[in-house]
């Protein structure tokens, strides 16, 4: 029972995330909403991708730029074991693919990793933006290991399931995401209380006195890269098993700033903030790209704001909150909050409006499309529309920066309280 | 006849044109407490980076426990029970003042680069670490970050990290540089008590500290040793006196 | 022999561009301790200032005011961004300037759309300059590099000959002196960081119509500057320099050379066929690996040169 009580947030997160799916079931035909299912086994897979991540930025401070090459090379690895399993030449359960995957993951973390984590810090960031360039160049060149521009297909239902699932539905791709989403992340949060874990931390915060407490910062930096590769190939493994192709944008350099953009957002500090990150990018990624041109914008443009205002990510934004809920006085902030609420609205809807209609008379205009909302046709070469956007704009901006006099102030006296009651360290 | 623990011969280093360390000789015997002082600019801080390997020697032979340092990296240096701390204070400023202790223990017990225990589990590791929490008085401060601690509580951690692999020969940079009186006193107190049979070579500007706590005295003047003796030759000693308070002596 | 010249020389004008670019990201990084990712992106915004500018007013009057216009873009991200992410850290730095270098590639696509724009060269300049053995060498080329020659000189003087040149000098080599130089730190910091800007939108103006003006072309070039400042080693002009000249020419006589790995095993005797171990990677010709070789050569001085060729420092 103890170990219900110790592990309840993951036995809770895995009911929920299994119950989930079901409020999207179409009961009238009696199957899963496959849109749904993709989507949170796209979630599952990258959440894993920005927790191994978060291995070598959170941990390590290791800022890398290519990080999807550990991903895509997984995924390569294991789309290969599939067809030499489809073909009979070795045998492998379809669940152990991941693992496969992960061990090709580990493998090219190594050997990549044995290059790059000579240097760190701003180096490291340039020469793994270069090896991802490499890498990505190579899989359009090679057709043997990458398949050129078509990639590598597979097909995923191959009989050798050990417990008698054929994975021909969703659903049960889903399971196996789920499952492994839950291993690879439970065996990363027990890797950060290891002595590897912990001196990983050690090299980023200092990484000379780690020196000289015995310790070869390279060495650390290798092995928590080669740890990093082997999750990133499991992220990759599902991910083959999920779209049962893998083609050279797994090794983009997209891909790597994806993870980058879900960390940083979700907040590196802590291991639940890139898994917060993954959602929001994800659902950013999948939901706005079906109504706009622009997601990729407004994630930067996310992205872009937390770094100057926030580096904590969402994550450190809402710890902050836990002094004043620990005095019990989160209510007082309730009305700050509404007070900024319209103004802040207001500088969204604005520049969400603006950008939009941007947006339309360019790409959207080249693409045949028409600006609408809520079936009104808006026709972006008169100045109203664009007025009233700028003016949402600049007017939610003003007010906001009021409003936002008034919440600081409230917001440092519940500080100061609650340093005054000693629960602030 | 065992070998000194730290033995430097003929040791000069320069940075570009400029020699800082100019061809020193020092041996220190197992055990002793051994101070260097001179005045700023001497090359003591730099004499420290030598010995613990941070920077290359540019001729000469600096052996720990009779063994050269020479081509070897920091870690390998501490590996053979050399620990050093630093004039700047250097801690893990994010991780907790517990895991702090914890860093510096893990080699020396053996964990090497695991990752395969759980620290958690790992008693003998956390009660040593628990223990030497309380003898640097910091048990209250032990899942404080470390960047959080006062200069003094800082200071307190900085010498538990080097002390907490039991080194045989630990280097103390200006130890107590900064702190008012008592927090001073409460630092010797310290040192004297970790420092216990052991090999210990400090750096330190406060006389009453050097003379409180060093067996034998080193003279360190513009990169050259000018003198080397127990404290009470030291003090009669004309070319220090001359070196420090710029009294031309004849 | 006349390949050898036209490649020589073309490989002379794209190492100058490439220098162009790299010279203004190398004096930021080492003075600021900024990696500025957005720096390609000026080189993209230099571009598509100068077609539209010289579709009003004529390609002439572009080649100086988009790059003064870069410059105040500079100015503006380093005073109103940079400076306030500054105090959380270099990497919070480089994170701002990634998350820059995304927003002006979609700005710059919602503004000029997603294809490319017809920025085409001066037709004063459209003509051969001289032809050798029937390859002909554009004058506009010639005109490059007159431009990032002339650039080369007023830079050099600028550097030697002013106060704040040598300020800037002895912050490359010691870059703890900035911050020992006194008040006037951030206003050296805005105007390394406007003209490095600067720089690469006139890197952008001449490099637009060389090659193409669209909206990946940061992208592509971002990296291989990237490389050219690893290779060159970190806080090095000169090093720099040579790695930007090199690159070019590499990257030129890729194209021309049609071998492989396998025609140089054959000459010592070793046929490579179908079924050779990495029979693949060794058929490969030359030409086909000519984007891959900037990042293979990275590798390889990281092997064995992990500083860079004449870097003085780590990171």
């Amino acid at each position: 029972m103890s170990l219900v009580r110790r592990h309840w947030v993951w036995l809770l997160a895995l009911v929920v995330l299994l119950a989930f799916p079901f409020l999207f079931f179409d009961w009238s035909k009696g199957r899963h909403s496959g849109f749904v299912l993709t989507l949170m086994s796209e979630i599952g897979v990258m959440a894993i991708f920005a927790l191994s991540y978060n291995m070598l930025m959170g941990q390590a401070g290791l800022l890398s730029f290519g990080h999807a090459v550990l991903l895509g090379l997984g995924a390569y690895c294991a789309a290969h074991v599939v067809n030499l399993v489809k073909a009979g030449t070795i045998w492998l359960p379809t669940e152990l693919v991941p693992l496969a995957g992960g061990l090709g993951g580990m493998f090219f973390g190594f050997v990549l990793g044995w290059l790059v984590t000579r240097q760190r810090a701003t180096a490291f960031a340039m020469i793994t933006m270069g090896l991802g360039e490499l890498v990505s160049a190579a899989a359009l060149m090679f057709m043997g290991f990458f398949g050129g521009e078509g990639g590598i297909s597979i097909d995923r239902v191959m009989d050798t399931s050990l417990f008698g699932v054929a994975y021909t539905s969703p659903w049960q791709v889903y399971c196996l995401v789920l499952a492994w989403a839950f291993i690879a992340a439970m065996l990363m949060r027990l890797q950060t209380q290891t002595p590897l874990g912990r001196i990983a931390n050690a090299t980023r915060d200092n990484f000379e006195r780690a020196q000289f407490v015995g310790y070869d910062p390279r060495i650390v930096r290798l092995l928590q890269f080669t740890l990093s590769g082997f999750f990133a190939g499991i992220a990759g493994g599902l991910y083959v098993l999920i779209y049962e192709i893998v083609t050279f944008d797994t090794v983009s350099a997209a891909k790597s700033a994806n993870a980058l953009l879900a960390v940083y957002i979700g907040g590196a500090g802590g291991f639940f903030g890139p898994i917060l990150g993954t959602i929001v990018v994800v659902l950013l990624q999948s939901g706005v790209s079906l109504l706009s041109n622009a997601w990729l914008l407004y994630v930067g443009v996310l992205f872009i704001v937390m770094v100057m205002y926030a580096p904590g990510g969402l994550i450190g934004l809402i710890f902050m909150h836990v002094p004043i809920w620990r005095i019990g006085r989160l209510r007082e902030l309730l009305l700050p909050y509404a007070r900024a609420f319209p103004p802040a609205l207001m500088v969204m809807l604005g520049f969400v409006l603006l950008v939009e209609l941007l947006s339309f008379t360019t790409i959207g205009a080249a693409q045949g499309k028409k600006f609408a909302i809520g079936g009104n046709v808006i026709d972006t070469t008169a100045p109203l529309p664009w007025l009233i956007a700028l003016a949402a704009l600049v007017l939610g901006a003003l007010w906001i920066r009021r409003e936002a006099r008034g919440f600081r102030e409230r917001w440092d006296a519940l500080i100061e309280d609650a340093k005054r009651q000693g629960v602030v360290s | 006849m065992s070998a000194p623990a730290v033995e430097l011969k003929a040791v000069t280093k320069s940075f570009g044109r400029t020699e800082i360390i100019r061809g020193v000789d020092l041996s220190i015997p197992r055990g002793e407490r051994h101070a260097i002082i001179g005045p700023n600019g001497a090359g003591k801080t730099t004499l420290f980076n030598l010995i613990s390997g941070r920077f290359p020697v540019s001729s000469g032979t600096i052996a720990v426990n009779g063994r050269s340092t020479a081509g070897l990296a920091p870690q390998e240096i501490n590996r053979l029970g050399l620990s050093r701390s630093f004039q700047i204070t250097s801690i893990f400023p994010r991780m907790t003042v517990f895991e702090n202790i914890r860093c510096g223990l893990l080699w020396s017990q053996g964990y090497r680069y695991s990752f395969w225990h759980l620290l958690g589990g790992q008693k003998k590791l956390n009660d040593a670490a628990d223990a030497l929490l309380e003898r640097l008085k910091l048990g209250d401060r032990r899942n404080l970050p470390a960047g959080l601690l006062s200069y003094a509580e800082q200071r307190a951690l900085e010498i538990g990290i080097t002390i907490a692999g039991g080194a045989e020969i630990i280097l103390l940079d200006e130890p107590t540089a900064g702190m008012s009186n008592s927090e001073t006193d409460a630092a010797v107190e310290l040192i004297r008590s970790v420092s216990e049979g052991k090999t210990l070579l400090m750096v330190e500007h406060d006389m009453s500290v050097v003379f409180g706590l060093a067996d034998r005295i080193t003279v360190l003047v513009y990169g050259e040793v000018i003198a080397s003796d127990v404290p009470a030759a030291i003090r009669g000693n004309a070319a220090v006196q001359e070196a420090y308070l710029g009294t031309v002596a004849a | 022999m006349e390949v050898f010249v036209v490649s020589l020389l073309n490989g002379l004008v794209y190492g100058m561009l490439l220098f162009m670019l790299a010279s203004g990201l190398t004096l930021i990084l080492s003075m600021m301790g900024v990696l500025n990712f957005a720096h390609a992106s000026a080189y993209m915004l230099g571009a598509y200032f100068a077609y539209t500018i010289s579709q009003y007013i004529g390609f002439w009057p572009a080649l100086v005011i988009a790059p003064l216009l870069c410059g105040l873009v500079g100015a503006a991200i380093e005073m109103w961004g940079l400076r306030r992410v500054h105090r959380n850290g270099h990497i919070a730095e480089l994170l701002f300037t990634f998350g820059l270098a995304l927003i002006i590639e979609k700005a710059v696509q919602m503004t000029w759309g997603l294809l490319p724009v017809p920025y085409r060269v001066p037709a004063l300049l459209d003509f051969p300059l001289f032809s050798i053995y029937g390859t002909h060498f554009p004058a506009y080329r010639a005109f490059m590099l007159l431009i990032s020659a002339l650039m080369f000189g007023a830079i050099w003087l600028g550097l030697t000959r002013t106060r704040i040149g040598l300020v800037i000098q002895a912050a490359l080599t010691h870059p703890d002196m900035a911050s020992a130089l006194g008040h006037n730190v951030p206003r050296v910091f805005t105007l390394v960081f406007a003209a490095g800007t600067a720089l690469a939108g006139l890197a952008g103006v001449i490099g637009g119509n060389y090659q193409v003006t669209e909206p990946a072309m940061a992208f592509t070039m971002g990296p291989i500057v990237f490389v050219v400042v690893v290779f060159g080693g970190l806080g090095s002009l000169l090093g720099c320099f040579i790695a930007s000249i090199l690159m070019g020419l590499i990257q030129t006589f890729a194209v021309v050379f049609d071998v492989s790995l396998a025609d140089l095993l054959a000459r010592f005797g070793f046929i490579v066929t179908k079924d050779t171990p990495f029979a693949e990677v060794l058929t490969v010709t030359l030409p086909r690996v000519g984007a891959l070789l900037p990042f293979l050569m990275m590798v390889l001085i990281l092997v064995f040169r992990p500083r860079g060729l004449m870097g003085t420092r780590d990171t």
